[in-house]
């Protein structure tokens, strides 16, 4: 059974309201949207600004009130749950935001930030707590002296692994992922992304991985959902769908990344035109004002997400007609065999090595 | 290399005097130059003094506490003696920026017509009505649709994308011979910085003019530039032709920045990671800034600062170790 079900899922908010408070436009942030996650498992939700993928996690949380739709958590249904029913549930699923700069409080050292979870959650009795705090701070790869330090005298990566530590502090089945590495530099971006497939591995933890950039996501992803407009646009196992994306807006995002290969030979998609507004989305497709094979029907009739034999599902009406997704697929690139090397020998003898206490520690004085 | 660049930089260094009397060492001995419809990339991830670089070669450094040294040739002039009047007139007319975040660069109590008229009447004078014909026509070159209304709109009516566009009109307004891009795109979603990078290689193509892309992305340098500079605590450690930087590295931190980036075009396990952290630029280490993060340092490498020596023709590299295949084969 999944761990996470999500069916029908919608959340408008009001944009204006008039001056009796009656509401006269909305945005459409989450407009429809169903998926599962096994646990164990990564879901990445991809999409642009206002694509409604954030909106998605919160919903998940309940950290706000869908106003339509269903969660199942492990069998439970998120949305009857009652105040105790909710912190239990908070116990269960955590989340880590983008701007490990504004997602720590700057007043609490980061042995207090571990704490709290601990004694709100009466995980760990209090004399016990400060061994806990040092456990998660060698989990993520910190030093357990730097409990007494504040979120000042950290670099962004190195508050990222606190927010990360944070999280599992109550031993979570979920965390979201909210844009984990978009605010940090790309040495940073890796370290970060590694610390995430390690605890996977470990822990046995269930990501979703909200995420605009498709090579992060290709690189820590088992399933993919496209988001436009507060709907899936395609959904598909990862692989899959690096392999062969099917909706024309999934190529236009995959075919937009910049590839770090000078002599890269492939079509780019260029949408023409700006991202419509969620306050007043297209009629019809979505996507069909940015499309370039967009047809009559596309204007009037919203596609329907259709999976086929193997569960690859696109909202498209004219997903069989297209074009193969060939041309705009990166060429098998990586390095040369020489440049290979050099970076497996540059990956090797950094292993181990720890200074300033950002090191990964050994799996086995972790979790014990 | 041409025989004549457009800009040449010469051992510039920059340090910061802060009110406390620390000096951060942000710029340190940097050579370089720019030929006339290049496009030279520079990279490094933050504090790398990418930024500062442009501020200098722009004159938009504070005078109290930035202290500068060296030469900024350009069009016959050195642009750090320069006087502050001469210099007035080469910015936003010869020399052109662009930043990254497009909403706090533009004004917002005056439309965006206003901004690029005001850039046109500065350098270019003539009427007020020929330089909003000449505004009209710039939106149009960055295909904002409907120019003719868009002008007289205030930048918070436009997304992020089309500020950029109206960034970039401005920036061209006077026809520049450099143009300093700093992270143009970095703001925008992946589909808009498709669109910017697609104008920028057509308007270089149709002005050609040179330009410095500053950036973090290397999927950006190798897409629309020419040369590669690598950045690392203020220090150029890598200087190469595009593809050369990225089939064969010859420094350590740029094989360890290949590395570590998630590719659609290669599946690694396992990411390259630098680890540690960049050295405090107050105090920067005697040696070879990187060795502390470096997994090929020898004794040699903390001793003394190695020169930027050049390893094949027009690729230098700041390590004592290179070429670097050496060391795995």
């Amino acid at each position: 059974m999944a761990l996470l079900e999500v069916e029908g899922l919608v959340k408008h908010f009001v944009a204006q309201r008039s001056l009796l408070g009656r509401a006269l436009a909305h945005v459409k942030a989450v407009d429809g949207v169903s998926f599962s996650l096994e646990a164990g498992k990564t879901l990445a939700l991809v999409g642009e600004s206002g694509c409604g993928k954030s909106t998605v996690s919160r919903l998940v949380l309940r950290l706000i009130e869908p106003d339509a739709g269903t969660i199942r958590f492990d069998g439970r249904d998120l949305l009857a749950l009652d105040a105790a029913g909710l912190r239990a549930f908070r116990r269960e699923a955590q989340i880590i935001f983008q701007d490990p700069y504004a997602s720590l409080n700057p007043r609490m050292t980061v042995g207090q930030i571990l704490t709290e979870p601990l004694a709100l959650h009466d995980l760990v009795p209090p004399a016990r707590r400060a061994e806990r705090v040092a456990e998660l701070l060698r989990l993520v790869g910190l030093e357990p002296r730097l409990a007494r330090r504040y979120p000042h005298e950290f670099s962004g990566g190195q508050r990222q692994r606190i927010a990360i530590a944070r999280a599992l502090a109550v031993e979570p089945k979920l965390i979201i992922c909210d844009e984990p590495v978009s605010a940090l530099d790309v040495s940073i971006r890796s370290q970060i992304l590694n610390l995430l497939r390690e605890l996977q591995d470990r822990l046995g933890l269930a990501y979703i991985f909200v995420s605009h950039d498709l090579a992060v996501v290709k690189h820590i992803a088992d399933h993919v959902a496209v988001m436009n407009l507060g709907q899936i646009v395609e959904t598909a196992e990862a692989d899959a769908l690096f392999a062969a994306p099917r909706h024309p807006y999934s190529r236009a995002l995959l075919s937009a990344i910049p590839l770090p290969q000078p002599k890269a030979k492939r079509t780019t998609v260029l949408l023409e035109g700006e991202i419509p507004s969620a306050l007043n989305p297209p009629a019809g497709c979505r996507f069909h004002t940015r499309c370039p094979f967009v047809i009559e029907r596309c204007r009037s009739e919203p596609p329907a997400l259709l999976a086929d034999s193997t569960g690859h599902a696109t909202a498209c009406h004219r997903t069989a007609e297209l074009p193969s997704a060939d041309a705009i697929l990166p060429t098998a690139g990586g390095f040369s065999p020489a440049l290979a090397k050099l970076v497996a020998a540059f990956s090797q003898k950094t292993e181990g090595r720890s200074p300033a206490g950002v090191g990964i520690q050994s799996a086995a004085s972790a979790t014990k | 290399m041409s025989a004549s660049p457009l800009i040449e930089i010469k051992d510039l260094r920059i340090r910061f005097h802060g009110d406390d009397g620390r000096i951060t060492y942000a710029v340190d001995s940097v050579d370089l130059s720019v030929a006339n419809g290049a496009t030279l990339g520079l990279v490094g991830e933050s504090g790398c003094g990418k930024s500062v670089t442009s501020l200098a070669i722009m004159g938009l450094l504070p005078k109290q506490s930035a202290e500068i040294s060296g030469a900024i040739r350009f069009g016959g002039f050195d642009l750090l003696t320069m006087p502050d009047q001469t210099l007035r007139d080469l910015r936003g007319n010869r020399l052109a920026m662009i930043f990254q975040e497009p909403m706090t660069s533009l004004n917002p109590s005056f439309t965006i017509g206003d901004q690029i008229i005001e850039t046109i009447l500065r350098h270019r004078g003539g009427s007020r009505k020929s330089a909003r014909e000449r505004a009209i026509e710039l939106l149009r070159r960055v295909h904002i649709p409907s120019p003719e209304r868009r002008i007289d709109d205030y930048p918070h009516k436009l997304s992020g994308g089309m500020r950029q566009r109206v960034m970039i009109a401005m920036a061209l307004a006077c026809d520049p011979r450099l143009l300093i891009a700093d992270e143009p795109t970095t703001a925008l979603d992946v589909t808009l910085q498709a669109q910017i990078l697609e104008l920028m290689r057509e308007l270089k193509a149709a002005s050609g003019a040179a330009i410095i892309l500053i950036t973090h992305d290397l999927g950006v340098v190798a897409e629309v530039c020419d040369e590669v500079a690598v950045m690392y605590a203020g220090e150029i450690v890598e200087r190469a032709p595009v593809d050369e930087l990225f089939s064969a590295p010859q420094h350590p931190y740029t094989v360890g920045l290949l590395g570590s980036i998630p590719r659609l075009d290669y599946r690694a396990e396992q990411l390259a990671t630098i680890e540690g952290m960049v050295p405090n630029m107050a105090q920067p280490p005697a040696g070879c800034r990187f060795a502390a993060r470096c997994p090929f340092v020898l004794d040699a490498c903390t001793r003394a600062s190695p020169p930027l020596v050049e390893v094949s023709v027009g690729h230098l590299s700041r390590c004592i170790r290179a070429p670097l295949e050496l060391l795995v084969s």
